[in-house]
């Protein structure tokens, strides 16, 4: 218990101030990153996820006299409704997938995620050129991370983006398409509008999650708060204290930007009980 | 009014569920001629929305035909005149439709003017100053054109789905469609919402519907519809459907709600 957070051992870590500088520095670049790049990723999915793509139907409608039968009964002539058939017909190659690469993420550990494109992708099938950023982060180590996180944060958005166009009573599309909108001029002016209210709190939290969630980069070489703490524990044999003022860190970030978002949120929803 | 002139065939019309386990429509035939007020009354579970929201395929019905203009909507696609095959575009056919819903849906982040002008900007490509002049009149005609920048939480229910039948009168529709507008108003505004589509009717608007309102059906009817079960069980003028009816089940379905 001799050495158990002691004030001397804070005062040998403050040479280490600039380190933990830039790893606060790392993390938030990295968090930042990963949300942009992960909402686009997102919106894709989301887009994929949602579409009307269904290859069979569309033959169905192109030839109806030989691929009638993925719509249709062949011997009542009328539309099906339930069974194997109706299923086929509806499949949809391009939401299946997406829900496919959604639920693979979902279901398997950030951890293995990021050591698997670093070390099977960006290893293996390119080499990334080595130059620093602002001379002290590694691009071949904050890249992959970035792609990583974000193709694991993708999955999330997609989610979120999904779950908002979907919370938008159907009445409401009913209503833009009864005056003949188009189903892109409701998504444009009707849903879009309404759903960005309940779709971009949810986004900010997930980039709160995203600068939490960051540490685990440190496994593959990113210079972030984790991996400074790291290293000046190995510098110094300090254990505890490194770790404490990285608390600190995550938590002065995390705490009051959480904090924001929900006061804007709160500010967002007033007024509109509908 | 009534030139016998044929707007809406409807063939056979179907709606299944579950492989016919579930038959919400079952084989509904009838005609809409230009200035019908068509009211479609019966038991609740009848079908009678669904018959309503086929009309312009906000249900796709299982089977039948909806002859809409002398295009039948219910298919992919047509021949035109030519007997060459293209595609419906129901867009363009919903445009000539207008509908009232039982919950309004109005667009709630938009002003009461942006509701109304936004289908006719972006669809028929009106100008802005020509479709807020058009919306301005509508809603002097509803006693409503103070209420122009308001949002629709700010209004009634009555006030709302008053707004909702010009929202839809601003697309210049050949037929209006009725989904029980007044079911979820207070008792006290179903007058105002009645009255306006009293005025509509006598002004020779082909409209079709569906509604608890017995008063209305008898007054400003021209044909009255009564389904039960997904079938059109009887029709006729309100006085024999109110004065003479002979379906057992109407017989019945009037005894409890007259």
């Amino acid at each position: 218990m001799g050495n158990f957070i002691q004030l001397k051992n804070f005062e040998a870590l403050l040479p280490y101030a600039n380190m933990f500088k830039e790893g606060l520095i790392v993390t938030l670049l990295l968090a930042f990153f990963t949300v942009l790049l992960g909402f686009v990723l997102g919106l894709m999915l989301a887009v994929l996820r949602m579409s009307n793509f269904r290859p069979l139907l569309w033959l169905a409608h192109a030839f109806p006299r030989v691929f009638g039968f993925f719509e249709r009964d062949k011997e009542s002539g009328l539309l099906r409704d339930s069974g194997f058939l109706y299923h086929l017909g509806r499949f949809n190659p391009l939401s299946f997938l997406a829900t496919a690469y959604v639920e693979v993420i979902r279901s398997t550990p950030v951890l293995v995620q990021i050591s698997l494109i670093y070390y099977g992708v960006f290893s293996l099938l390119f080499d990334l050129p080595t130059f620093k950023i602002f001379g002290f982060i590694s691009f071949n180590r904050f890249f992959p991370g970035v792609v990583a996180l974000a193709m694991n944060s993708a999955a999330y958005l997609c989610e979120i983006i999904r779950s908002g166009l979907q919370s938008i009573d159907g009445g409401q599309t009913e209503a833009a398409r009864s005056l003949g909108l188009t189903q892109m001029q409701n998504m444009r002016f009707i849903i879009l509008p309404q759903a960005i209210k309940n779709i971009l709190p949810a986004i900010a939290n997930e980039f709160v999650t995203i600068i939490k969630e960051s540490a685990i980069t440190y496994v593959i070489g990113v210079q972030d708060i984790m991996a400074m703490v790291n290293s000046i524990r190995s510098a110094t044999y300090i254990i505890m204290e490194p770790l404490l003022v990285a608390t600190l860190l995550y938590f002065c970030i995390c705490f009051p930007l959480s904090k924001l978002i929900a006061y804007i949120e709160r500010r967002m929803s007033r007024g509109d009980r509908r | 009014m009534a030139t016998g002139d044929k707007l809406i065939q409807v063939r056979d019309l179907k709606k299944y569920y579950n492989k016919g386990a579930i038959k919400a429509l079952d084989g509904v035939t009838v005609d809409i001629d230009r200035g019908d007020v068509m009211v479609v009354i019966g038991p609740s579970g009848s079908g009678k929305s669904t018959f309503l929201r086929s009309l312009n395929l906000m249900e796709q019905p299982t089977g039948g035909a909806i002859i809409f203009d002398g295009v039948d909507i219910t298919k992919p696609k047509v021949p035109d005149a030519s007997g060459k095959l293209v595609r419906v575009n129901i867009d363009q056919h919903r445009q000539k439709m207008g509908m009232v819903f039982q919950h309004f849906n109005l667009f709630p982040h938009m002003t009461i003017l942006d509701n109304m002008t936004l289908a006719p900007i972006q669809v028929k490509h009106m100008n802005k100053a020509e479709a807020e002049k058009k919306a301005l009149a509508l809603l002097a005609r509803v006693g409503l054109q103070d209420r122009a920048e308001a949002y629709p939480i700010q209004l009634s229910g009555g006030q709302k789905q008053r707004i909702a039948i010009v929202r839809a009168l601003m697309m210049e529709p050949e037929v209006m469609l009725f989904d029980e507008p007044t079911s979820a108003l207070d008792p006290e505004m179903v007058g105002e919402v009645l009255e306006v589509m009293k005025e509509l009717a006598q002004e020779g608007m082909t409209m079709v519907v569906v509604t608890h309102e017995m008063g209305f059906a008898r007054e400003v009817g021209s044909r009255v519809l009564f389904m039960a079960d997904g079938k059109l069980l009887e029709q006729g003028t309100p006085d024999e459907i109110f004065g003479h009816p002979t379906h057992p089940r109407l017989q019945d379905f009037l005894s409890r709600v007259l």
